[in-house]
């Protein structure tokens, strides 16, 4: 019996909350204690104010599409009898741009300015990772 | 004349309006040399030494950038034997750096920082045995968030213009077609161009028969990936009219930079910064975009060079498409763009390819490609449509 291949490193301090958030199907994002602004990924400082006084919050899960493409070539393990992968940057209710993909759509259902919210992607081995489908269909 | 030299001819006339020329051009073998970066970067230098007739000795400014291998840095004065400079430095702003280089490098010997500076880029991304694609989607050390980037398919640059060129196409109706007639209109350029490294027809079936990478994007809307160095020599009007090229003055510039920062509400892979920068370099100028005789555009993808037109003012935001769409920009076309064939048909060296044909063009040694010259745009981009610079080069000084 072989392991399944892991498709990240192993999470460290800096993003556990992010991966145990995506784990228990909760989208997890640093939020400034001082100012209230939220960002993606892991930042040391406040990209809005400067504060150091960082949290990770329950983000929403809700954002709209902002660009989408279509991988048609592997470049990683979990593309593998997957393609096309549909790629997009969500913009999230919280103000954040997310790199991402989409999940339960046809290619061609696709378009800027779709609706969607938070989903979980499970690993063989165990990780989650945040995916995005259509506002209100089904997992 | 110059206001510069303090005649007071034309009081309106920008001080840095051709206070600058370009008097030295070295290009080294493109493509599969599998040379190291530094050593391309060496001969570059003397190449662009032996183009202007200029000894070694006069040299006394480096201006230097690295491509993505990062191979060329301060030492290349050492192994060049430049043993005393008046201006050296190692600069960075990715595909913007070559623009900036020259900017850099004019304000320096209008103000009298030295006399001679060689702004030189190499880069050696090919190696003999690896697949041209990997050398630009990156190996870099990943953790658990980096890390998601391979997953979710997000490898270098290329996916996000890709989305870009999407969005566009949402926004706007851009067909697959128009991005088309970008590639197949500079293949047309570089069938005249004896550097180029892709000569051979294309047309829109070929296009269209070219594999998707990230769609909308065939690898045909996709630059090439080249090993080489380019090197060019800008000093003060009067020292590049006594050197052996016909001076190309540098008319204009300016540099303007934007990002998202990973943060909703932007339009950064619609609207560039070429919108803020292409203006001010053609005021700098003393021109009117429709001065513009030709341009010389970053063409990392096809779309970049709709995208960069469009923020020109050539055409309106999102006509960029039918703009391209009749051949304008191929031979025999109203606006001759990357007349070498740019980096998607003759070699990939990041801004450095467009400055290379803008001094060909402007010396008028373009050949059977040669265009009307009187203003060149010329820019360079950097990032995801992230960092700008704009050139206006012209043979007629100020």
């Amino acid at each position: 019996m072989t392991e399944p291949t892991r498709w990240l490193p192993e999470p460290d301090d800096s993003n556990r909350p992010f991966f145990d958030g995506a784990r228990a199907g909760v989208l997890k994002l640093q939020r400034c204690d001082d100012c209230g602004g939220w960002m993606f990924p892991v930042r040391r400082r406040c990209q809005h104010c400067g504060s150091t006084a960082l949290q990770w919050a329950n983000a929403s899960g809700r954002g709209t599409v902002y660009a989408h493409g279509q991988l048609q070539r592997e470049y990683h393990v979990r593309h593998r009898g997957a393609l096309p992968v549909i790629m997009a940057q969500v913009d999230l209710a919280e103000g954040v741009r997310m790199n991402t993909n989409l999940v339960g759509v046809s290619p061609a259902d696709v378009h800027v300015g779709m609706v969607v919210s938070v989903d979980f992607e499970h690993s063989e081995s165990g990780e989650a990772i945040a995916v995005f489908r259509p506002a209100g269909t089904p997992s | 004349m110059l206001a510069a030299e303090g005649t007071g001819e034309d009081a309106m006339t920008h001080p840095m309006n051709g206070a600058a020329a370009i008097c030295g051009l070295g290009i080294t073998a493109m493509g599969r040399v599998y040379r190291d970066a530094e050593d391309l970067a060496a001969e570059a230098v003397y190449l662009a030494l032996e183009d202007a007739g200029l000894p070694k000795s006069e040299l006394d400014g480096l201006l230097i950038n690295a491509g993505v291998t990062n191979g060329v840095s301060i030492p290349l004065h050492i192994t060049l034997g430049l043993r005393e400079l008046n201006v050296l430095t190692f600069m960075q702003g990715y595909g913007s750096s070559a623009g900036q280089m020259i900017q850099y490098a004019a304000m320096a010997v209008a103000n009298g920082l030295a006399n001679y500076i060689c702004c030189v880029f190499a880069d050696d991304p090919l190696k003999e045995g690896v697949r041209t694609g990997d050398a630009y989607a990156g190996g870099a050390r990943r953790n658990a968030m980096s890390g998601l980037y391979p997953v979710y398919g997000f490898m270098g640059a290329l996916p996000m213009y890709a989305l870009g060129a999407r969005r566009h196409m949402d926004l706007y109706g851009t067909t697959q077609d128009q991005l088309g007639a970008v590639a197949i209109g500079q293949r047309r350029w570089a069938a005249m161009n004896p550097r180029a490294t892709k000569r051979e027809p294309l047309d829109l079936a070929g296009y269209h028969a070219s594999p998707w990478v990230v769609e909308p994007f065939h690898i045909l809307d996709c630059c090439l990936v080249s090993n080489g160095g380019v090197a060019v020599i800008v000093t003060t009007p009067e020292r590049a009219r006594d050197l052996r090229q016909p001076a190309v003055y540098v008319r204009g510039f300016a540099q303007a930079h934007q990002h998202d920062a990973g943060l909703a509400g932007t339009d950064a892979l619609v609207h560039t910064p070429a919108a803020k920068a292409g203006p001010r370099a053609l005021a700098m100028a003393g021109v009117s975009r429709n001065d513009v005789t030709q341009c010389q555009i970053y063409d990392c993808y096809t779309y970049t060079v709709i995208a960069t037109l469009e923020d020109y003012g050539f055409c309106a935001k999102g006509e960029g498409g039918p703009f391209v769409a009749d051949g304008k920009l191929a031979p025999g076309g109203a606006l001759p763009t990357n007349t070498g064939g740019g980096e998607l048909s003759s070699f990939y060296m990041w801004g450095m390819t467009p400055i290379t044909e803008a001094v060909i063009q402007g010396r008028g040694h373009g050949g059977e490609r040669q265009q009307s010259n009187d203003v060149i745009l010329v820019s360079g981009n950097g990032g995801v449509l992230n960092y700008h610079s704009t050139l206006v080069l012209s043979p007629h000084a100020a």
